[in-house]
C-alpha cells in the first residue's frame, strides 16, 4: 500500500486554524486558569473563576461579531474533518453561553464544598470547545474523539463532589451508559464504514465511509443496504442515549439528581443540544435517503420520549428527578422538529430557536435551584421551596418565569419555542405526534405549577425532613444572571425580531 | 485456510454481542468495565479487518485514536470506581441504588 506523504503535508499546511479559533481560545484559556492557580498567590486566588467568565464573554463577543465568516458555506475545512454552517456559529454560541452560565452557577455551588474549584473550570472549558468542535465535525473520526472529550470531560464534572456518595452513584451511572452509548454509536460508525468501502474520486483519491458527503453518495444510490442500515440503527441508538431519549432514558432522573446541580444545569442544556448538534446534520444531510428507516424509528422514539418524560416526572418531589425527567420530554419535542426536518427545513430553525428558550428557562430554574440547595444539593425537595415568594419573591418570580417558559404559557418564550415546532410537524403532516406532543405539554402543566404552588405557599413543616436550604441573600453574579434570564426569557416571548428571522432561516 | 472478511466480522459481532449483554446481565462493576471494552476492542478489529479489505488506511488511524479515547475513559472511569469503593465498600450495581425516590 504505497501512500505518498508529500500531498498530505500540503494539505496539511493548507488548514484554516482561524475558523476554529474561538476552540483554540477556549483550551488556552483552560491551560491558563491552571497556570494562574499555580502562580497567583493564596489570597488572590478567589479572582480565577471571574477570570475564567470575563475571558469567555470576550471570546462570545468575538464569535458574535465575526459571525458571518468567510468560511461559511465555503466547503471543508481541515482535510474534510470539519464543515463551517450558519447552523454550527448558532450553536457555538449557544454552548458558550451555557458554559458562561454554568461557570457562574459554579461560582455559588463550588465555595460550599471542600474541593479544589479550579480544576471545575477547567475540565469545563474544555468539554465547551469539544463542544463547539462537535457542532462542526463532518467526519467521524472527529464527531467520536469531540464526543469523547465531551463525555470523559463530563463523568468527571459529574462525579466532581466525591465526598458525596449520591454523586459517586450518579458518576458511576452516568459512565457506565455513557461507555455504553460510546460503544454502540463506534459500532454503527464501523459498520457504516465497513459498508461503504474506498471510493475514488477524480483526482483518484480514495474516499471513505467516515466522511459525510461520502456516505451521503453512497446511501443514496445504495438503498437497502444491509450493513449500512444495522450501522444506521446503531447510531441513531448511540446518539438517542446522549439525548435521553426513550428507551435509553434509564440514567437521566438518576444522574440529574446526584450530579451537583450546576454540572447537571450544564447536561441538562449543552448534552442534550450536543446530542442535536451530531443528529441533524447527521439525520437530514447524510440519511435522508433511508428516511423509511430513520422516521419511523425517530417518530416512535420521540412519542414514547413525550409521554414517559411527562408521565414520570408527575410523580416525583425531588426537583433535580422532575427536572431531569421533564428534559427528556423536551428531547421529545425536539426530536419532533427533527423528524418534521425531513420535508420541512425551516424546522431546523425551530429546533434552534426551541434549544435557546429552553436554554434561558433551563438556567434561571437551576439558578434558583443551585441558590437554595444546601452543602448536600442532591437532597432537594419540593417541600423545601414552601414560601419562597415572601421571603425570596426575586427567585420566586425568576422561578416562576422559568417554570412557566419550560411549560410553554405564553407569552414567554418557551411557548414560542413550542409553537414554531408544532407548526413545523403541522405542515410536515405528522399529526399524530403532535396529537401525543399537546397532550404531553397539557401534562406539563400540571407539575411545573405543582412546584409553583409549592414556591407561593408555606408547605406543612415536617420535622421528620429538616430543611437544608439557604436562603441567605442571592449571590450578585448570580442574581445579575438569574434577571437576565428571566426578562430574556420574557422579551423573546413577545418580540423575536433579528435572532428569530436569523434562527428560523437557518 | 485464509480468514476472510466474514469471518472477521462475525468474530466482531460476537465480541460486541459478548460486552453488550455482559453489560446489561453483570452485576460486578469491574466485570461491567471489561464488557464495555471489549465492545471498543469489537470495533476495532472490525475497523482493522475493513480497512485491510478497503485498501485504506483511515480504519488503522481511527483505531488509533479508538485505543487512546479508551485509556482515558478507563483512567477517570477507575477513579471513580475506587472513590466509590472506598466510600461505601462494595462495587456491586445492585447494592448501589441510593438514588431512588
Amino acid at each position: 500500500m504505497p501512500t505518498d506523504l508529500l500531498p498530505l503535508v500540503e494539505q496539511a499546511g493548507r488548514n484554516q486554524w482561524l475558523a476554529i479559533a474561538p476552540e483554540l481560545m477556549l483550551g488556552l484559556i483552560a491551560l491558563l486558569l491552571l497556570v494562574l492557580e499555580l502562580v497567583l498567590p493564596k489570597a488572590q486566588r478567589g479572582l480565577i473563576p471571574g477570570i475564567a467568565i470575563v475571558s469567555q464573554i470576550a471570546v462570545l463577543v468575538a464569535l458574535i461579531i465575526n459571525l458571518s465568516t468567510p468560511y461559511i458555506g465555503a466547503g471543508p475545512t481541515f482535510n474534510g474533518l470539519l464543515q463551517h454552517t450558519g447552523g454550527g456559529q448558532f450553536l457555538r454560541i449557544f454552548f458558550l453561553l451555557a458554559s458562561i452560565l454554568t461557570c457562574v452557577l459554579g461560582t455559588v455551588s463550588l465555595p460550599r464544598q471542600r474541593m479544589p474549584h479550579i480544576e471545575f473550570y477547567h475540565i469545563l472549558l474544555v468539554v465547551t470547545a469539544a463542544m463547539m468542535l462537535l457542532a462542526q465535525a463532518n467526519h467521524f473520526v472527529m464527531l467520536f474523539v469531540a464526543l469523547e472529550t465531551v463525555t470523559v470531560g463530563l463523568y468527571i464534572l459529574v462525579s466532581y463532589y466525591r465526598d458525596n456518595p449520591l454523586t459517586l452513584e450518579a458518576g458511576l451511572k452516568y459512565l457506565i451508559m455513557g461507555a455504553l452509548s460510546s460503544g454502540i454509536l463506534l459500532f454503527g460508525i464501523t459498520l457504516l464504514y465497513g459498508a461503504v468501502g474506498a471510493v475514488p474520486d477524480a483526482d483518484g483519491r480514495l474516499h471513505t465511509g467516515f466522511e459525510y458527503q461520502t456516505l451521503a453518495r453512497f446511501l443514496a444510490t445504495h438503498p437497502g443496504n444491509f450493513l449500512a442500515s444495522a450501522g444506521i440503527v446503531l447510531v441513531l441508538a448511540g446518539v438517542a442515549f446522549k439525548i435521553g431519549a426513550f428507551p435509553f432514558q434509564i440514567w437521566v432522573a438518576d444522574v440529574y439528581q446526584g450530579a451537583p446541580t450546576p454540572v447537571t444545569a450544564f447536561l441538562a442544556v449543552a448534552s442534550k443540544a450536543a446530542g442535536f448538534a451530531v443528529l441533524l446534520p447527521l439525520a437530514l444531510e447524510v440519511f435522508p435517503s433511508y428516511a423509511s428507516l430513520v422516521i419511523p424509528i425517530l417518530s416512535a422514539m420521540a412519542a414514547a420520549t413525550i409521554l414517559f418524560g411527562n408521565i414520570a416526572a408527575l410523580t416525583q418531589f425531588n426537583v433535580k428527578r422532575l427536572i431531569g425527567l421533564s428534559g427528556v420530554a423536551h428531547a421529545g419535542y425536539l426530536l419532533l422538529g427533527v423528524i418534521a426536518g425531513f420535508s420541512q427545513p425551516q424546522a431546523v430553525g425551530a429546533v434552534y430557536f426551541y434549544l435557546f428558550a429552553y436554554l434561558l428557562a433551563s438556567f434561571a430554574v437551576f439558578g434558583v435551584m443551585t441558590q437554595l440547595g444546601g452543602s448536600d444539593d442532591a437532597t432537594q425537595d419540593m417541600d423545601h421551596y414552601g414560601d419562597l415568594a415572601r421571603e425570596r419573591p426575586f427567585l420566586a418570580a425568576v422561578l416562576a418565569i422559568g417554570l412557566g417558559s419550560l411549560a410553554g404559557i405564553p407569552p414567554l418564550a418557551g411557548f414560542m419555542g413550542k409553537l414554531v415546532i408544532f407548526t413545523a410537524a403541522f405542515k410536515a403532516g405528522h399529526y399524530g405526534l403532535l396529537l401525543v406532543a399537546i397532550t404531553g405539554v397539557v401534562l406539563s402543566i400540571y407539575y411545573y405549577f405543582g412546584w409553583i404552588k409549592a414556591a407561593c405557599f408555606p408547605t406543612n413543616p415536617d420535622p421528620a425532613t429538616p430543611v437544608a436550604n439557604t436562603r441567605g441573600p442571592v449571590h450578585r453574579g448570580l442574581g445579575l444572571a438569574l434577571g437576565l434570564l428571566a426578562i430574556a426569557s420574557v422579551l423573546l416571548g413577545f418580540y423575536q425580531g433579528a435572532l428569530g428571522r436569523w434562527l428560523l432561516g437557518l | 485456510m485464509n480468514a476472510g472478511l466474514n469471518e472477521y466480522l462475525i468474530l466482531s459481532g460476537l465480541l460486541f454481542a459478548l460486552g453488550f449483554f455482559g453489560v446489561l446481565l453483570r452485576k460486578n462493576t469491574l466485570v461491567i468495565y471489561m464488557c464495555l471494552e471489549l465492545m471498543l476492542v469489537a470495533s476495532t478489529l472490525a475497523l482493522v479487518a475493513f480497512s485491510r479489505f478497503n485498501g485504506t488506511l483511515d480504519g488503522h488511524v481511527f483505531v488509533f485514536f479508538i485505543l487512546t479515547v479508551a485509556a482515558a475513559e478507563v483512567a477517570v472511569g477507575l477513579a471513580i470506581i475506587v472513590a466509590l469503593f472506598r466510600k461505601r465498600g462494595t462495587v456491586q450495581v445492585d447494592e448501589l441504588k441510593e438514588l431512588k425516590h
